[in-house]
C-alpha cells in the first residue's frame, strides 16, 4: 500500500512539483537557491560553487518527500581542495527496488582571483526500467559560473543536461531534467545573506524562489524564504556549525503534498 | 447681507479660532486615518474605525511616556513592528531616559517616517509613572464633556422608500418596505478624565429604521459605557457594554484584528484586555461587566456579559445570527432581539521580563439551539446552545526572535493553532514569519485573528513579510502567503488553495513630498459555473492590481493622486481590466479654521472583479472605503469648520455618475432608478 501511494505520489511530483527534478538532491541552500550561494557547494547544484573551497570536506545529505522513505534521494560528496584546481565526487540515489534512479559526477572547479569561479562536471545518470529489467543510463554535462561584482554582491549560473539528454528503454523514454539556473547572493552584513534564485526546466513552468540567511548566533543559523511556480511553497531552515562540522536542516511545507526535508551533515578537513 | 453683517460674521470667526491646536489634532487626525488606510487598503470588510481612531486620539492628549512607557503601551500604536518596540525598550533600558526626541534617530529600525507617525503621540519626560490618587473634585473640574450629533442621507430615493408610512396605500407589515426615513442619525456623549475614567452614551438608528412609529419608538441602537483605569489594584474596571481581546484573538478578539495590510511586520494584533465599547456595531461587543486586577506580574481578568442577539428563530432553535444591526423592514424586526446569549470569561496573563504566557477560557450560553441549515460548506459550523473555548497564548524574546502564539480548543476537542516569529537581523532588514492551522471543527463566536477568511476555522497558511530599507527614504515592503482550505467554503465547492504576494515600494522623497508603488496579486479558485457540468468545477482566478500614489503639499495646499490598474483572469476566459485616477486636493485657510477636501475621481471596471475600493476622507468618526466597478467618476467635497474652542463641525456630499448605460444601481430595497448616487452627511461636534 505504502509502495503504491509512493508511486501515486511520484506521479504526483512529476506533476505538482516545478520541476522533475527527484534525482537532483536539493542544496543546503534555503528555497533551493544554491546557484549563487558563495558559501557552500551541493552536489549536482552549481558545479562553480566547489571552487570556492578552501578545504577539502565530506557531506551526506538525505532528502525526504511528504514523510515517505520511498520518494528519499540520498547523496554523498567529496570536495578536495588543491591551489590548482577543486575536484569533486557526488553520487546521489533516489526511488526503491521498483523504481529508482542514481547518478554519479565527478566536478572541476577554480576560483578566479576572487572574482569568479568556474565549474564542469560529468554526471552519469543511470536508471532502473521494470518492465524490462534493464539499467540504462547516459552521460549528462553541468556547467556553473559564479562572478562576483562586489564584495556584498555575487551572481551565478548553472545549466544542468544543457543538450537534453534523454534515456531511450525499450518501451519508454526516460526524460532527464534539463535545469537552467541563475541567482543572485547580497550581503546586507557578513551574518546576513539574501539570495534569490530563477530556474527553467525546459518542459516546466518557471520557478522563482528568494531565501534569507541569518548566523544568528556563532553555533545557529536561521534559514526562511520560499519559492512558486505553480504552487507557493513556505521554506524554514535551521543550520548548525560547530568545529569543522555543519549541519543543516530544511523544511518546505508543499500547500497541497505536505513537509519536505533535508537534512545534511558535512565534515571539513584540516587543511 | 449688508457690510457691518458681513464684517460683523468676519470677527466672529477670526476671534474664536485656535489654530495652533487644530494644527496638531489634525495632523494626528490625518496620520490616524492614513495609517488605517494602509490596515485596510483594499479591504472588503466593514471594519469599526471608530474604535481604532479613540484609541489614538486619545493619546494626543495623553501621550505614551517613551521613558517610563511598556510594552503594552507602545502596542497602542499600530504602525510599530514588534521590532521597533523591543528596540525602543531595549534602547530606554541600556542608556537610560532620552532626553529629546531627536534621540529617537539613533534607536535601531526607526526612520523618519516612523518618528513622524510617533511623534503625536508621545512625550519625552521624566516621572515615575505612577498614576495619581483620583479625586471626585478634578474629574468635575478638569473632565471633558463631548457632544457629538452626526446625520446622513441619501439623496436619490432608493427602492425601499417608496412606501413610506404616510402613504396612505402602505402596507406597513410589507416585509419589503423600510419602515423609516432614509436619515442616518447618531447622538453620541463622551466623557473622560485624562485615561482614567470614560464614560459615554451611544444611540443611533441606521437609514431606514423607524423611529417612531408603530415598531419603535425612540432610536434602534442604544449603547452605554464606564471605564475605569488604574484604580487601586484594579488595572480596569468596565461596566456597560465592553471589549475583551486576549492573545492572537483565537478564543476572544470582537474587534478589529491585524491581517494582511502594507505594514507587512505587524501580524499580531494589539491592545489586550478589556476596554470599553462606544462605536454602532450591533454585534461585536459585551454587555454586562468586567474587572482586570494586578497581582505581582500576573493579571487577572474577568467578565460576564448577558446581551440579546438578533436571530430568526423557529420553535426554540435559529439557523444563522444576524450581525448587520440593521431594523428596516418587518422581517429584520421579526429577528431583533430573539435570542439571549451570556458569555462568562476569564484571562489569566503571566509578564516577567520579555517573557509572556497567559490563559484564556470562555462559555457561551444560548437560550435557543443555533442550528445551521446543513449545507456542505457549513457541515462543521457550531451548533448548540453552549459551547466553551479555552486558549494558552505566549510571547517571548530569545535573541534577536520574538516568538508569538496561541493555540485554543473547543468543547468538542477541535483545535486552532496559531504560531510565528519576527527579527531583525541587522537594522536595514526586519522580518515576520507566522503559520497558522484552524481545523474545519474550530468554530467559537468571537474569534478574530490572521487570516484570510473572516471566519477562523478551516484553514492552514503560511505568511512571511519582509521589510527592507536599503537606502535613506527608501522602504521594500513585502508579503507572501499560502493558504489552504480543508474543507468547501461559501461559494467553492471544495477544498481549494490560494496564495496572495504584495510588494510596496515608498519613498519619502522630502518631508512633504512622498510617494509608493504598491503591486498586489492574489490567486484564489472559485466555482466554476457551466450549464453543461452538473459537478461542481472548480477554476482558478487571480487578481494583480498596481497602484502609484503621490502625496504632496504645498504652503496651505496638499495633494495626492493615485493612479491604479488592475487585471483579472478567471479559468480559460479572457482577462479583464480596471483602472482608476483620482486626484486630492486638501486646503487648510490660514486666518479661519476651515478644512476643505476635495476629490475627483474616474474608475472604469470591466467586471465586478475588477472593482476597486477607495479610501477617501470623511466626517469624524467615519470612515468610507467606497467600491466602484463599470463606468463612472466620482467625487466629494469634504468640509471641517471648528467654530471655537467648543464647537466644530463637519459636511461632506459625495456623487457617484455611472457613464456606462446603466438604468439603477444597486438592487432590491437598494436600489436607485437613475445612474446617480448622490450621500450627504453632517456632524457636530460639541466639547464642554
Amino acid at each position: 500500500m505504502k509502495k503504491l501511494l509512493s508511486l501515486f505520489l511520484l506521479s504526483q511530483f512529476c506533476t505538482l512539483s516545478s520541476q522533475v527534478t527527484n534525482i537532483i538532491p536539493t542544496s543546503t541552500s534555503i528555497a533551493q537557491t544554491s546557484v549563487a550561494d558563495s558559501h557552500s557547494w551541493s552536489a549536482f547544484n552549481n558545479p562553480a560553487m566547489l571552487g570556492n573551497l578552501n578545504q577539502s570536506e565530506l557531506g551526506f545529505q538525505l532528502d525526504n518527500r511528504c514523510l515517505l522513505n520511498e520518494l528519499s534521494t540520498k547523496s554523498i560528496q567529496f570536495a578536495y581542495s588543491s591551489e590548482l584546481m577543486n575536484i569533486g565526487i557526488s553520487y546521489s540515489y533516489f526511488g526503491y527496488s521498483l523504481y529508482n534512479e542514481m547518478i554519479v559526477g565527478i566536478n572541476l572547479a577554480r576560483n578566479f582571483s576572487d572574482k569568479f569561479s568556474l565549474g564542469v562536471q560529468f554526471n552519469y545518470f543511470n536508471s532502473y526500467f521494470v518492465a524490462s529489467n534493464t539499467y540504462k543510463g547516459a552521460i549528462l554535462p553541468q556547467i556553473g559560473l559564479s562572478v562576483r561584482f562586489s564584495p556584498s554582491f555575487n551572481i551565478g549560473f548553472q545549466t544542468f543536461n544543457p543538450l537534453q539528454t534523454n534515456i531511450q528503454a525499450e518501451y519508454i523514454v526516460k526524460r532527464i531534467p534539463s535545469v537552467f539556473s541563475l541567482g543572485t547572493e547580497y550581503f546586507f552584513a557578513p551574518e546576513f545573506v539574501w539570495r534569490t534564485q530563477i530556474d527553467k526546466e525546459i518542459s516546466s513552468n518557471y520557478r522563482f524562489a528568494t531565501g534569507f540567511d541569518y548566523q544568528m548566533l556563532e553555533l545557529i543559523r536561521i534559514k526562511l524564504g520560499f519559492y512558486g511556480s505553480d504552487y507557493l511553497v513556505p521554506c524554514l531552515g535551521l543550520g548548525f556549525n560547530s568545529g569543522r562540522v555543519k549541519v543543516d536542516l530544511n523544511c518546505e511545507l508543499h500547500p497541497l503534498l505536505g513537509l519536505n526535508t533535508m537534512v545534511s551533515l558535512r565534515y571539513k578537513f584540516r587543511k | 447681507m449688508s457690510e457691518l453683517k458681513l464684517k460683523l460674521i468676519l470677527l466672529f470667526l477670526l476671534s474664536f479660532y485656535t489654530l495652533k491646536a487644530q494644527d496638531a489634532v489634525s495632523t494626528a487626525e490625518q496620520l490616524i486615518a492614513d495609517i488605517f488606510e494602509q490596515y485596510t487598503a483594499e479591504s472588503e470588510d466593514v471594519i469599526d474605525y471608530e474604535t481604532f481612531y479613540d484609541e489614538l486620539i486619545n493619546f494626543t492628549e495623553n501621550p505614551i511616556n517613551i521613558n517610563n512607557s511598556s510594552r503594552e503601551e507602545l502596542e497602542h500604536l499600530p504602525f510599530l513592528s514588534d521590532n521597533q518596540i523591543e528596540n525602543i525598550l531595549s534602547y530606554v533600558y541600556r542608556f537610560g531616559s532620552l532626553k529629546t526626541i531627536y534621540e529617537l534617530q539613533l534607536i535601531d529600525g526607526l526612520d523618519m517616517t516612523d518618528i513622524r507617525r510617533m511623534l503625536p503621540f508621545i512625550s519625552i519626560g521624566e516621572g515615575s509613572g505612577e498614576k495619581k490618587k483620583l479625586y471626585f473634585q478634578d474629574l468635575l473640574k478638569y473632565g471633558k464633556n463631548e457632544l457629538y450629533f452626526r446625520m446622513d442621507k441619501g439623496i436619490e430615493t432608493k427602492e425601499g422608500y417608496r412606501f413610506l408610512p404616510e402613504d396612505e396605500n402602505i402596507d406597513e407589515t410589507s416585509s419589503a418596505a423600510y419602515l423609516g426615513n432614509a436619515v442616518y442619525n447618531s447622538l453620541k456623549y463622551r466623557f473622560h478624565y485624562k485615561d482614567r475614567v470614560l464614560f459615554g452614551i451611544t444611540a443611533e438608528k441606521d437609514a431606514g429604521e423607524q423611529f417612531w412609529g408603530t415598531s419603535n419608538k425612540g432610536y434602534d441602537y442604544y449603547s452605554a459605557h464606564v471605564q475605569l483605569n488604574d484604580f487601586g489594584k484594579f488595572k480596569t474596571i468596565v461596566l456597560g457594554d465592553f471589549r475583551a481581546n486576549f492573545g492572537q484573538g483565537l478564543v476572544l478578539r470582537p474587534e478589529f484584528g491585524m491581517g494582511k495590510s502594507s505594514y507587512v511586520l505587524n501580524v499580531s494584533p494589539r491592545n489586550s484586555g478589556l476596554k470599553k465599547y462606544s462605536s454602532v456595531d450591533e454585534y461585536n461587543f459585551f454587555r454586562g461587566g468586567g474587572v482586570t486586577f494586578r497581582l505581582n506580574e500576573f493579571n487577572i481578568s474577568a467578565f460576564y456579559s448577558n446581551k440579546m442577539i438578533d436571530a430568526d428563530t423557529i420553535n426554540g432553535s435559529f439557523s444563522s445570527i444576524y450581525k448587520t444591526g440593521l431594523h428596516r423592514t418587518t422581517s429584520d424586526f421579526d429577528k431583533k432581539h430573539t435570542v439571549n446569549q451570556q458569555i462568562v470569561g476569564g484571562n489569566i496573563t503571566y509578564t516577567y521580563s520579555n517573557f509572556q504566557l497567559g490563559f484564556t477560557a470562555v462559555h457561551t450560553l444560548l437560550d435557543n439551539k443555533l442550528e445551521p441549515e446543513k449545507s456542505v460548506y457549513n457541515y462543521f459550523y457550531f451548533s448548540g446552545i453552549q459551547q466553551t473555548t479555552a486558549g494558552l497564548h505566549y510571547r517571548m524574546r530569545w535573541q534577536k526572535l520574538n516568538l508569538f502564539g496561541e493555540t485554543a480548543i473547543t468543547g468538542n476537542g477541535s483545535m486552532a493553532t496559531l504560531n510565528g516569529f519576527s527579527f531583525s537581523p541587522v537594522s536595514k532588514v526586519s522580518m515576520v514569519v507566522l503559520h497558522r492551522y484552524f481545523s474545519p471543527e474550530y468554530d467559537t463566536f468571537y474569534a478574530t485573528a490572521f487570516s484570510e477568511s473572516s471566519r477562523i476555522n478551516n484553514e492552514t497558511g503560511f505568511y512571511m513579510g519582509v521589510e527592507i530599507r536599503p537606502f535613506s527614504k527608501w522602504k521594500f515592503s513585502a508579503y507572501a502567503d499560502s493558504y489552504r482550505f480543508f474543507w468547501p467554503k461559501f461559494g467553492v465547492d471544495a477544498p481549494t488553495l490560494g496564495t496572495d504576494y504584495l510588494l510596496q515600494v515608498d519613498f519619502a522623497f522630502k518631508r512633504d513630498v512622498n510617494m509608493f508603488w504598491r503591486f498586489k496579486s492574489e490567486e484564489k479558485p472559485v466555482n466554476f459555473t457551466d450549464a453543461e457540468t452538473t459537478m461542481p468545477t472548480i477554476v482558478s482566478t487571480r487578481k494583480s492590481s498596481l497602484r502609484y500614489n503621490l502625496n504632496y503639499s504645498f504652503r496651505n495646499f496638499s495633494f495626492k493622486n493615485v493612479i491604479e490598474g488592475n487585471i483579472y483572469k478567471k479559468g480559460d476566459e479572457n482577462i479583464s481590466y480596471g483602472m482608476t485616477a483620482l486626484q486630492d486636493l486638501s486646503y487648510r485657510f490660514i486666518d479661519i479654521p476651515i478644512k476643505m477636501d476635495f476629490r475627483y475621481q474616474i474608475f472604469d471596471a470591466q467586471n465586478f472583479e475588477n472593482r476597486f475600493y477607495t479610501y477617501e476622507k470623511d466626517i469624524l468618526y467615519a470612515f468610507s472605503i467606497p467600491m466602484y466597478y463599470g463606468l463612472g467618476s466620482r467625487y466629494y467635497l469634504n468640509f471641517q469648520y471648528e467654530i471655537n474652542k467648543n464647537f466644530s463641525i463637519w459636511f461632506k456630499i459625495a456623487q457617484t455618475v455611472y457613464a456606462d448605460d446603466r438604468e439603477t444601481i444597486s438592487s432590491g430595497n437598494e436600489e436607485i432608478s437613475g445612474n446617480r448616487k448622490t450621500d450627504v452627511r453632517c456632524m457636530l461636534k460639541w466639547e464642554f
